[in-house]
């Protein structure tokens, strides 16, 4: 590692640092100040307090009349359903598809999903779940269920949403987890089977524990992902009906641009940043080894 | 001298010709297509040019704080929405008009989406009704159906029509942002609750919770319940399902004529007792910031008076707010609809006036209601709480 | 026994392969198809016409054209790739070979700025656009793309130097060359494959984006693809088959850069989120 120069630091570090400061760390620090400032410029929770009491967020009565819930319900629910399935639809695929005929088509099939805008993604999840065009109810209208607009209702929009972004994002899980089966030596599996281990075995005692660095970052991205969305349910459900499927990322923009209460929209922002930073702790810690 | 009077005459000459206004508005496709003459004729009378640019609503919703505050204007005369023109005229942004616009030209009250403490700030131009439910004639003439005159045989109607066998419900509901369904529920208030509770309730007077409000929606909620209202659509494709014989009835605005392939074939009627109609006005204004004050509000003028109306009427689709507009200026279809509003009193569209955080929450609720009737009171509270 | 387990995952494969594909061909099945004709369920094949029209109207819409969106889109995500991958490469390398003070400081926030969601800049970052008379600009939105792309291209590209061992470089510095000459010559050689990924998945990931548009294009004219998608749904003329073809045009950009680049694509993700 060698010692630094001035000149050498301004020509290949400066740009960096100038732009990520004026554009990402200074913006971020300004989100925080205003979200404790009141409408007269005083330092105050006022802003805290209001968006965590507001039906938006947090509606308990949702347990007995039905959705909407409130955003950090929905944005948790998001989460318990579509990380372990992801995780494990994930996983199984890039097993199952590792020694199939064909396997990298499919596999590319499925990651599909990954590559396209998430705007476009909303789109066919909206499509999918449509009460007269959608694929959903064909496949139902086989067993003679007669289907209806999925995301047009309280108590189902959230979900349709959910599993329409399973299948979205399920690729980028399969992809990884194949990568990372790559890196297994063939002679543990030799050994394991000479052993008399059966294929379900070697599955759970080998090979999962063998991924689990795979399983981290997937996980973690995963998280992320479920946090942050935001595209999906803007133009599939704007959140609706009745904020039945509404979440943080969109509420934070409602409130920013629709109702033009920065206050509300940067607590908002925070505690999705909280969030975010709590779920990626493990990830700051391994890449912040340095040399 | 010869030569100072030429070249002055040259700079004065390019400077008339250099000076072009600016007209910002949300239509586009065949809505610009017809509005374009309008400017057009103002273009011929006076010599000044003028140039069109388009913006949806909610987009200069965002856009026009952060210029105004900052002492800039993307355009001369703009279209907003009135709660938003008041909104801008209360910061001290907007031109004041009441020089150029005289209110006992314009239909009662339609003014006053603009009116700050008796001074004008913008003015109002041609709008599309919502009078009431559309039908085909073909379609009534072949099931032998009756435009109803009491609410009881509305009920009847539409459960003649619920029988009929390939109908998916009576009435089509629109989706889409929420509009069509707000402008439904609109009038189902301003028939029920009536006209004045109708204003109380933009004004913020009365609450959605009060009896004779519960009153308006429980009429809703009753046919909805009975199914009489088919599943909210995307409202273009839930207009294609009726023209081709899906739905029976249609609520929607006066914008529906020009949508149709066989505008003749509509008939249109209003709720049994509606004593009012929501007359969903364009409003117009001048920022302070142009740089071309007495232009713009020649322009404005011009629009919004009788003249800049009846061009645009004469195109069809449009409903005039100005009194000196002569009926014989409207296509035959548009005549009837503007014939039914002389009878009526004017209102604002509820959710265009109250604006704001209300506007997309009462949509959202509406979507709600729509699917789930039987919560009522959750809808009602929410409304309340989003008033305020 | 075991051609038969063989044949059995065969099956399930492509049974879930065919699952995963239906959505893709309903989409292509309403797009080609006029709309008449899919009123009641695109799987239908009573009466079979394909049309162009849902593609060509969606193009030229009259309010919002794909053809304009789709260059426009061009016009922000490439300037948006190559300049946070010139200077974010240049801030990796030095990370991966230089000690300077307050290293490990900026090198974490570096990586804090990861998490982070575009929520957290939105509004602060359009109010400094706005006073900059940047807002509804090409070069205020690149701006922001650039920024935000250089904490985890910075990241990735850091990654990889760290495995080109220095000795490399020890011999052309013992020749004489500057720093700045070894980094030219040696290093940007040896990186294409790294450089490469963090293209492809900055490319894709700046053309797919929405939000950081959506609040800071307004002008009908100016919109980016993306933005033009939920406009064919709200406010204008909608219908199924137009918003399929919209999708399906704005999705083959980056589908042609995942298939032309897909080895890249595929080793960025992993090599990003793997150390």
């Amino acid at each position: 590692m060698k010692k630094s120069k001035l000149s050498h630091f301004l020509i290949f570090m400066a740009p960096a640092l100038v732009l990520i400061v004026t554009f990402v760390i200074y913006p971020s620090l300004r989100t925080i100040f205003t979200s404790f400032l009141d409408e007269n410029g005083k330092f105050s929770l006022k802003n805290y307090v209001e968006v965590l009491k507001s039906r938006d967020t947090f509606d308990p009565e949702g347990f007995s009349r039905g959705f909407p819930l409130g955003t950090l319900l929905h944005n948790l629910i998001w989460i318990a359903i579509h990380l372990p399935l992801t995780i494990s639809l994930g996983l199984i695929l890039a097993v199952i598809l590792r020694k199939v005929k064909g396997g990298n088509i499919l596999k590319s099939i499925i990651f599909l999903g990954m590559v396209m805008p998430m705007i476009v993604g909303g789109v066919m999840v909206r499509f999918m779940f449509d009460g007269s065009v959608g694929v959903v109810n064909g496949f139902l209208r086989i067993f003679g269920i007669e289907g209806k607009t999925w995301t047009a209702y309280p108590d189902t929009a959230l979900f349709s949403l959910i599993f329409g972004s399973v299948w979205l994002w399920t690729g980028f899980s399969m992809v990884l987890y194949s990568a990372g089966l790559e890196t297994i030596p063939k002679d543990f599996y030799e050994a394991a089977a000479i052993d008399g281990a059966t294929p379900l075995k070697i599955f759970f005692k080998i090979t999962i524990p063998l991924l689990k660095p795979v399983t981290v970052v997937v996980t973690i991205m995963t998280l992320l992902w479920e946090l942050k969305i935001f595209d999906i349910v803007y133009v599939a459900t704007m959140g609706g009906p009745g904020g039945a499927s509404n979440v943080l990322a969109l509420q934070m923009y409602t409130y920013a641009f629709r109702e033009l209460n920065y206050g509300k929209a940067s607590v908002v922002a925070v505690i999705l940043t909280v969030s975010t930073l709590l779920a990626s702790i493990p990830l700051t810690k391994s890449a912040g080894e340095l040399r | 001298m010869r030569k100072f009077i030429v070249v002055s005459l040259l700079i004065l000459s390019v400077l008339l010709i250099s000076k072009t206004l600016t007209v910002i508005g949300p239509w586009a496709g065949a809505e610009e297509e017809k509005f374009l003459p309008v400017l057009k004729a103002f273009e011929e009378k006076t010599g000044i040019k003028v140039e069109y640019r388009i913006y949806r609503a909610e987009d200069l919703a965002n856009l026009l704080p952060a210029q105004f505050s900052a002492g800039k204007t993307p355009g001369d005369v703009i279209f907003m929405w009135g709660w938003f023109i008041l909104d801008q005229a209360k910061k001290g942004h907007v031109m004041e008009v009441s020089d150029i616009i005289s209110e006992k030209d314009y239909l009662p009250g339609v003014l006053n989406a603009v009116k700050l403490n008796g001074k004008l700030y913008g003015a109002a131009y041609t709008g599309k009704v919502k009078p009431g439910f559309w039908y085909r004639k073909s379609f009534f003439k072949k099931y032998n159906l009756k435009v109803p005159s009491t609410w009881d045989e509305f009920v009847d109607l539409l459960e003649k029509i619920k029988k009929i066998p390939g109908i998916k419900a009576p009435i089509a509901s629109g989706n889409g942002v929420g509009w069509p369904l707000s402008d439904v529920t609109e009038h189902f208030i301003i028939t029920f609750a009536g006209p004045n509770v109708h204003k109380d309730l933009i004004e913020g007077n009365i609450k959605w919770e009060s009896h004779t409000v519960r009153y308006a929606f429980e009429k809703l909620v009753s046919l909805l319940k009975k199914g009489y209202f088919g599943e909210p659509t995307e409202w273009t494709m839930a207009l294609k399902q009726w023209w081709n014989g899906d739905y029976g009835l249609y609520f929607m605005g006066s914008w529906i004529t020009g949508m149709v392939d066989d505008p003749d074939d509509l008939g249109v009627f209003a709720l049994p007792g509606a004593k009012g109609v929501v007359f969903g006005a364009d409003y117009a204004f001048v920022p302070k910031y142009t740089k071309y004050p007495e232009e713009a509000k020649k322009l404005l003028a011009f629009l919004c008076g009788a003249e800049g109306q009846k061009y645009q009427v004469q195109q069809g689709g449009h409903i005039a707010t100005n009194k000196l507009v002569p009926l014989d200026a409207y296509p035959p279809v548009d005549r009837e609809v503007a014939k039914i509003i002389v009878k009526m009193e004017a209102l604002t569209d509820l959710d265009d006036s109250v604006g704001g955080a209300f506007q997309t929450a009462f949509w959202d609720q509406l979507k709600l209601l729509w699917v789930k009737p039987d919560r009522l009171d959750d809808v009602l509270r929410v409304l309340d709480e989003k008033m305020k | 026994m075991k051609r038969k387990r063989y044949l059995i995952m065969n099956l399930i494969a492509w049974l879930i392969g065919l699952v995963w594909l239906v959505p893709f061909i309903g989409v292509l099945m309403t797009a080609i198809r006029p709309l008449d004709e899919l009123l009641h369920g695109w799987w239908n094949f009573e009466s079979v016409h394909f049309t162009f029209r849902n593609f060509s109207a969606s193009w030229n819409h009259p309010t919002a054209p794909l053809s304009k969106g789709i260059i426009n889109s061009l016009k922000v995500a490439v300037p948006s790739t190559v300049f946070p991958i010139i200077i974010a490469t240049m801030a990796g390398y030095y990370f991966s070979r230089y000690r300077f003070p307050l290293k490990k400081f900026l090198f974490t926030i570096i990586i804090l700025t990861l998490a982070l969601p575009q929520q957290m800049i939105a509004v602060p970052v359009f109010q400094m656009l706005s006073s900059m008379g940047l807002i509804d600009s090409y070069i205020g939105l690149i701006l922001l793309h650039t920024a935000w792309g250089l904490p985890w291209i910075t990241f990735f590209m850091r990654n990889f130097f760290v495995t080109i061992p220095v000795s490399i470089e020890e011999a052309a510095r013992i020749d004489g060359a500057s720093d700045f000459k070894i980094f030219l010559k040696i290093i940007l050689p040896l990186s294409l494959p790294a450089l490469g990924s963090a293209a492809a998945l900055q490319f894709n990931w700046v053309w797919s984006d929405f939000f950081l548009a959506l609040i800071t294009i307004y002008s009908p004219d100016k919109l980016l693809a993306t933005q033009r998608v939920p406009l064919m749904r709200g406010v204008y003329h909608v219908d199924w088959g137009l918003l399929s073809a919209a999708a399906i045009t704005v999705m083959i950009v980056p589908i042609l850069v995942y298939i032309f680049l897909q080895k890249y694509y595929v080793r960025g993700m992993i090599g990003w989120a793997m150390k």
